[in-house]
Formats: structure tokens, C-alpha cells, sequence
């Protein structure tokens, strides 16, 4: 499969995910007015606020927040002189704004990509990943977080929680309000299917949420083949990060998507995975690199 | 009156595609432009690096006299160079020379091992990788445009728009297209 061909299945699989998400958002409103009759619709507006909020501001301070998490150090050209370089490669052939280039001190190899939009940017990169990856290796990555810059996406897993968690709020108060509120209700059955809704809809919102972190790892793949035409920079560097074993000190689920390798999970592959499996990611690079160089 | 809705309907329907082609088409021009003047700017900055490494190659290489010449002689041209097609050209003469100078440095331990010599070589890399990534990100833009002005329906606002097809980045010569080997390191 050619990275074109990739690209396009993983943003064709995302607008997918996040149509079913918006089914879902429907049917918790339908539950809700089973249950409680559509007077009480005005759980709604407030939900979305609640879910905007929650979301919105870490979205639109990204860049500055997951520094300061990190305790990551901003570089320039006369600090790290070769992991500066790479970055200004790679954002040539990505046609996008220098980013903000960090280093985070934590002997676990990883990197991230994060910011509202490609003039916020920032590409960190732990010390462990710059001892363990060569200049190669090193490029594979960078096309990888650059690539997230590209696709936006901050933005779309912005979205996608946005979505994940409005379901949750309606969901919670739902039941919650299933438990104090005495009504007759006509219809036992729309009754039973309206909580059991409720009740499953957030984990089901919450394994959507996964799932379309992991297209957009996919993506950003095969957008760093598009960005490099060199897959096996990036199959190598994603081979030595599947051979380490450390883990990053910031087990934090908050930025844990943004990660290059999920820093959170087992071996044990589970529906709330951020990331597709590291084995598979190998295996899509290494059948581009068969296919053969594209001729554009 | 319900024709006259209706044209006014088509009318307004038409400017807006109209000025969403202009827009299109102009906005895949200045991305060629702006293509262009990336690898500019990185041939300028490979050609600043030039007098810096020749000297130091020099401090250790000195009989390397032809291969040394060669590299300034191609420099010189390059800044001669207009128009995509001669910059291609020059271009690629310049990168082989700088292939056979980082070749004959292999000979030299000692300038290898010399700091000077290890950034001007990371420079060089970088400058080389970026050349071929404003390449290619130039020639698929070009490939966008050119596309988009044979392509309905913005074909139809070809003229309006004042674009025209640009040329290709081609790299004249297959066996210059490897870029210097100074390694990965």
C-alpha cells in the first residue's frame, strides 16, 4: 500500500469515527427525553459548555501547557545544532512554519507534537530518544510529529474528547437523574433501551475516542513517508522503540496521546488503546518500502 | 419574478465558484513561488557553506587541488544560473563536485576528526536534505497547479486568474542525483 492510498483510508476511517461519535451524542439526547420527557432537554446547552470548557482551553494553550508539564527546554540552532537541522528539514518538505523545538530530560525514548495550529507548534523530544536514534531515525520521527502538525491534529482529538465528553456529562446526570425522578412511563421498553444508552454509551464514546487516536497515528505514518519518501528511517526508529523498554516518567493520561509510542500501555493489545500496535506500524512501512519509491 | 429569483440565484452561484477558482488558482501560484524561492534559498546557503569548507579541506588536503577547483568552479556557476532548467543544472554539478570532495576527505583522518571539518559536514547534510525537500515540496506544488489549470473547473478561470503552468525541478543527471555521502551521524 502507498502512503497515498494509507493517508487517505485513515482520514476516510476518521470522519467515520467521528460520524458515529455524533450518532452517539444523538442517541443520549433521544435516552434522555425517553426517560424524562423533552422538557428536560435543557441538560443539553449545559453539557456543551461544560464539555468546552473542560476541553477548549488546554486545546487552545496546548502548546504552552505540555511544556510546562514536561519541564520541557526550548532549543535553538547553537543548542542541539543536528536535532535543530532535522526539524528545519523536515518542515521544508512539510511546507510548514519552523516549530518550536524542546527537549524534555527523561531517559525513555519518545516524542511528541502538540499546538493549536502549525504557527503554535511544538516538537519535543526526550534525551533517551536523541541518545537512542541516529540522524535517520531521528528524521522518521520528526516527519511523524511534524505530520501530526500537518493534519491538525490537536485539533481533531480536540474534537473527538469534546464529543467523548459531552456524552459522559449527558450520560452521568441521566442517571443520575433516573435515580431520584418517579415517572410513569408509557413505553417500558424505550425506558429499558434509553439506560441502557446511558450506561454504556461513555465507555463506548471513550473506545471511539481510542480508536480514532489510532487512525490518526496511521496517518501521521504515512504523511511522514509522504513528508521524508524514506519509510525505513521511521520503520527503524519505531523498531528500536518496540525494543526499549523503559517508559516515560510522565504517566500522565493527559498527554499520553500525544506521544509517538504510547507511554501507558501493556503488551495486551484492548480497545482503549491511544495507539496501534508498534509491530503493525512496522509492518505498514516496511510493505512501502516494497512497493517502491512513488513517482511524485 | 420567480425568473428573475432564479437568475439572480445562478448569478450569485457563479461568483461565488468564480472567486473560489481565482482564489484557488492564485493561492497554488504563490505556493510554486514561494517553493522557489526555498530552494534558493538553501542553494545561497550551501554556497555560503562552500568557501568555509574548501578552506578547511585545504589545511589538510592541499594536493587535492583539482577536486577543491572544481567545487569553487561550481559554485561560480550556480550564482550565474536563472531560470529553473540552468538552476537544476547547476545544481546538480555542484553536488556531485561536493560528492567527490567528501570522498577524498575520506583519505584525511586528521580533517576528519577535526571539529571544524565534523559541523561543516552536518551543515552540508542538512543543507543537501533540505535542497532535495524544497525540491520535491516545489515540484508538488507545481504539479498542484499544473493540475488545477488543465483540470475543470477551474480551467475556466485560467485567464482570469493570470497563472500559467510552472516547470519542474528536474534533476538533469540520474547518476548526480545522490546527494554527497557524508553519512548519518
Amino acid at each position: 500500500m502507498s502512503f497515498r492510498a494509507a493517508q487517505s483510508k485513515n482520514k476516510r476511517k476518521t470522519f467515520i469515527l467521528l460520524f458515529v461519535m455524533f450518532l452517539f451524542v444523538v442517541a443520549v439526547i433521544w435516552a434522555v427525553g425517553q426517560l424524562f420527557g423533552y422538557g428536560s432537554v435543557w441538560l443539553v446547552p449545559i453539557a456543551v459548555v461544560i464539555a468546552l470548557i473542560g476541553v477548549w482551553g488546554s486545546y487552545w494553550n496546548s502548546d504552552k501547557l505540555v511544556l510546562k508539564m514536561t519541564r520541557a527546554q526550548i532549543i535553538d540552532h547553537d543548542t542541539a545544532p543536528q536535532l535543530f537541522n532535522v526539524v528545519d528539514e523536515v518542515r521544508i518538505a512539510a511546507g510548514l512554519p519552523m516549530p518550536t523545538v524542546a527537549i524534555v530530560d527523561d531517559p525513555a525514548p519518545n516524542a511528541f507534537a502538540t499546538g493549536r495550529d502549525p504557527d503554535h507548534a511544538v516538537i519535543a523530544f526526550t534525551t533517551g530518544i536523541l541518545n537512542a536514534m541516529d540522524r535517520e531515525q531521528l528524521q522518521g520521527v520528526t516527519a511523524h510529529e511534524m505530520a501530526h502538525v500537518g493534519n491538525r491534529d490537536t485539533l481533531v482529538m480536540a474534537v473527538a474528547a469534546t464529543t467523548a465528553g459531552l456524552i459522559a456529562i449527558i450520560a452521568d446526570v441521566g442517571v443520575r437523574m433516573a435515580f431520584f425522578t418517579r415517572r410513569d412511563n408509557s413505553n417500558p421498553i424505550a425506558t429499558v433501551i434509553g439506560l441502557v444508552i446511558l450506561l454504556l454509551a461513555p465507555i463506548a464514546a471513550v473506545m471511539m475516542r481510542s480508536a480514532v487516536s489510532r487512525k490518526r497515528e496511521s496517518l501521521a505514518d504515512a504523511t511522514a513517508v509522504q513528508f521524508t519518501r524514506n519509510p525505513a528511517g521511521l520503520r527503524r526508529a519505531l523498531e528500536t522503540l518496540a525494543a526499549d523498554s523503559t517508559v516515560v516518567h510522565e504517566r500522565s493520561t493527559a498527554v499520553s496521546h500525544v506521544w509517538i509510542e504510547s507511554p501507558l500501555e501493556g503488551k495486551s493489545r484492548s480497545l482503549f488503546d491511544t495507539h496501534p500496535p508498534i509491530s503493525e506500524r512496522i509492518a505498514i512501512l516496511r510493505a512501502m518500502e516494497q512497493s517502491g519509491p512513488p513517482t511524485t | 419574478m420567480v425568473v428573475l429569483v432564479i437568475v439572480i440565484v445562478l448569478v450569485a452561484l457563479l461568483a461565488v465558484i468564480a472567486l473560489w477558482q481565482f482564489n484557488k488558482l492564485r493561492t497554488l501560484n504563490v505556493n510554486v513561488d514561494e517553493g522557489f524561492a526555498q530552494i534558493e534559498v538553501q542553494l545561497t546557503r550551501r554556497s555560503e557553506l562552500i568557501p568555509n569548507l574548501v578552506e578547511t579541506v585545504k589545511g589538510y588536503a592541499k594536493h587535492e587541488k583539482s577536486v577543491l577547483e572544481a567545487v569553487t568552479n561550481a559554485r561560480a556557476n550556480i550564482e550565474q544560473a536563472d531560470g529553473v532548467g540552468a538552476t537544476a543544472l547547476a545544481d546538480a554539478t555542484l553536488t556531485g563536485a561536493l560528492n567527490n570532495l567528501m570522498v577524498v576527505a575520506e583519505n584525511y583522518p586528521d580533517l576528519k576528526a577535526s571539529t571544524n571539518f565534523l559541523q561543516l559536514q552536518e551543515e552540508l547534510t542538512t543543507t543537501e536534505n533540505k535542497i532535495a525537500f524544497a525540491r520535491q515540496y516545489y515540484n508538488e506544488s507545481v504539479r498542484a497547479l499544473n493540475t488545477a489549470i488543465v483540470t475543470f473547473p477551474s480551467m475556466l478561470f485560467v485567464g482570469m486568474a493570470g497563472v500559467s503552468k510552472q516547470e519542474f525541478y528536474e534533476v538533469p543527471d540520474v547518476s548526480q542525483r545522490v546527494a554527497p555521502d557524508v553519512g548519518f551521524n
